[in-house]
């Protein structure tokens, strides 16, 4: 029977007719393309390139801006969309969110027009990738103290610094660029053949092997004056693509929840112990019954949340806890899910270790578990905790 | 240019459980319903031909509103205009009936080439293809393999064991398919934005009068219990039963 999806609380039926055909659009595409191959592909360490082309065809790409290309969908179906893809792998996720989100999105609010119509078209389609240069060697969570800087050379900009942990980067046409012109932080779109700028992939990844990892090296990398983001300065910018990742990352999360659960269930079934299925044994119930709770709340956390996306009515802490908790739970989804596979949870024909190796990178980026929390500390006692005198 | 008309039907998802209850199959049961895979090979040739020769594309589908979903599928995949036909006081309708109706529908649009699939994936009779050509009076063309309608004069191949023959018909013309080699397309997040935008116009017909009555469903024999074979010492046994009892080696 095709793939339905864990459904406990009729999510089904809080979904418009639109959101329901994109949802299963990509939960097809998923279940024909990436469930049979995603294997070797992490096995090879590669993100197959008709990936790209198809999740292009399909729209997906930037799919809830609007016009330059994009379809101007609601948030809930990119989220949904976001389920489907990181069910199948958080890699393959990660790759349309960092096209959307991190790379057309910053171009789509706080760009010319003049760059809106010459990047975001060739984005939308796939014809062209993206990533985004925010963290550094030395600081990830910290990245208001980020030492790549921009001069302003009178007919250019000279860029110089590094940049880590950049997903699709190897691969980028284009790249959005966080510097310091001045002191304050500006966006630049670099592209691939700019003098001075390299993208050398990293390798060795136990985690996210489908996806490709980069450092961005700037050496006096040549900007024409065109290419800076005009309408925004400070963190603001980044920030705001981030947000928009981390609404992604909730419902992904869920995807890979689902993936974990169905798998686990599956086995339990079948998987005979003391003449028994083990799914009749009450400690293999109590943990089924807790992954079905806890992503059961992930599903209902990410459809309100994307509702209020959708209304222009959410907050960034509530992305915080939402994007926390529900990689949190799928963390612990998939590592409860390899306890009931056994030792057969190891290996590659379920597809539990890959799920729990990404979740591991993904609990990590868009803004670590910890900074999450203390984003939701701040909230409740208005007092921040990311900086202070020692 | 005269148009093109595809019939779709709303099924079961072919993998869905099928329950009975008091004789009949319990709809209220049936949890996802998908476009009959056939219908799907007749809409992909009508899209293709629509691509070739600049025609609009009628979408038509007999069914109660959850039917809707067909024809914004087929919206989403380029289809323009989407046609349910359907009246709330039709409960079971038989094949005579539906073919009634849908050659009725059919007689108000300006259709030269009608596609269907050749049966649909619930009742599997076969009967709606050729049943409508026959009231509208038209020549029907069955079973389907491939087409090539790039051209003015579209050709149809239709394919055995024994060899395949190429069609070239004159129209108006129905048509229907069975699994052809060209690759089904998706959907995209464009096309779904369009659909939600389609009209649906639904509309009653003439059924004339039930020519079966449906006695009642039963749900297929329940399967002996297997047989377990333990140890090595079986395999003589096994093997032998495999190629002389289920003769499947």
């Amino acid at each position: 029977m095709a793939y339905e999806g864990v459904d406990f609380y009729d999510i089904e039926s809080e979904l418009s007719d639109e959101e329901k055909m994109v949802r299963d659009m990509a939960r097809d595409w998923v279940s024909e393309e990436i469930v049979p191959n995603i294997e070797q592909a992490c096995h090879d360490g590669v993100f197959p390139d008709e990936w790209r082309v198809a999740l292009g065809d399909m729209g997906v790409l930037g799919m809830a801006l609007d016009g330059y290309g994009c379809a101007g969908m609601s948030y809930v179906a990119y989220g949904l969309v976001c389920q489907e893809l990181e069910r199948g792998d958080s890699g393959v996720r990660s790759f349309a969110s960092v096209q959307g989100s991190l790379a057309m999105y910053p171009i789509h609010d706080f760009g010319s027009e003049e760059q809106k119509q010459k990047y975001l078209p060739k984005m939308a389609s796939g014809e062209w990738v993206g990533c985004f240069g925010l963290t550094e060697p030395d600081y990830g969570s910290n990245p208001g103290d980020m030492i790549t800087k921009a001069v302003d050379e009178g007919d250019h900009y000279l860029l110089n610094g590094a940049k880590m942990w950049i997903t699709n980067g190897t691969i980028a046409d284009v790249a959005i660029v966080w510097a310091k012109l001045d002191g304050v932080i500006r966006g630049f779109i670099v592209e691939k053949d700019d003098p001075g700028f390299s993208a050398p992939e990293m390798t060795g990844k136990h985690s996210l092997k489908a996806s490709v990892t980069s450092e961005l090296v700037f050496q006096d990398c040549r900007i024409p004056k065109d290419r800076i983001l005009p309408h925004v300065e400070g963190l603001k910018g980044p920030f705001s693509c981030l947000n928009n990742a981390r609404y992604g990352i909730c419902w992904g999360a869920v995807g890979a929840a689902q993936s974990c659960f169905h798998s686990a269930k599956e086995y339990a079934l079948s998987r005979i112990q003391f003449g028994n299925p083990i799914a009749a044994f009450q400690l293999v119930q109590n943990k089924l019954a807790w992954m079905l709770r806890e992503i059961t709340k992930g599903q209902l956390l990410a459809l309100n949340l994307g509702r209020k996306k959708d209304a222009g009515t959410w907050t960034a802490e509530q992305i915080s806890l939402a994007k926390m908790n529900n990689v949190d739970m799928a963390l612990e989804i998939a590592r409860m899910a390899r306890d009931i596979h056994g030792a057969n949870g190891i290996l590659d024909e379920y597809p539990i270790m890959r799920h729990m190796a990404n979740l591991e990178s993904v609990k990590t980026y868009e803004g670590t578990h910890d900074i999450h929390n203390l984003i939701l500390g701040r909230h409740i006692t208005g007092i921040q905790s990311f900086t202070r005198e020692l | 240019m005269a148009g093109i008309a595809v019939l779709l039907k709303q099924v079961p998802d072919t993998t869905a459980r099928i329950s009975v209850s008091e004789g009949r199959v319990d709809e209220s049961a049936i949890t996802s319903w998908v476009t009959s895979p056939y219908d799907e090979y007749a809409l992909e040739v009508a899209i293709q031909h629509k691509e070739a020769s600049g025609a609009s594309i009628t979408a038509i589908t007999l069914g109660p509103p959850r039917a809707d979903k067909v024809l914004k599928d087929a919206a989403a995949l380029g289809v323009e205009n989407l046609v349910r036909v359907w009246d709330d006081s039709w409960e079971s309708l038989d094949s005579s009936q539906v073919q009634h109706a849908l050659s009725t529908v059919l007689e108000g649009i300006d259709a030269d080439w009608i596609y269907c699939g050749k049966q649909s994936a619930d009742r599997n009779q076969g009967s709606t293809g050729p049943g409508v050509a026959e009231r509208l009076g038209l020549a029907c063309i069955v079973e389907i393999s491939d087409a090539d309608v790039s051209g003015d004069s579209p050709s149809f191949t239709r394919s055995s064991s024994t060899g395949s023959e190429r069609l070239s018909p004159a129209t108006p013309i129905l048509l229907t398919f069975t699994k052809t080699e060209t690759e089904l397309r998706r959907p995209n997040v464009r096309g779904i934005m369009m659909a939600k935008k389609a009209q649906i116009e639904i509309v009653s017909a003439d059924i004339g009068d039930a020519q079966v009555q449906v006695v009642s469903h039963n749900p297929p024999a329940e399967k002996p219990e297997g047989k377990k074979f333990e140890g090595a010492d079986s395999v003589p046994e096994v093997v032998g039963l495999l190629r002389d009892e289920a003769k499947v080696i």
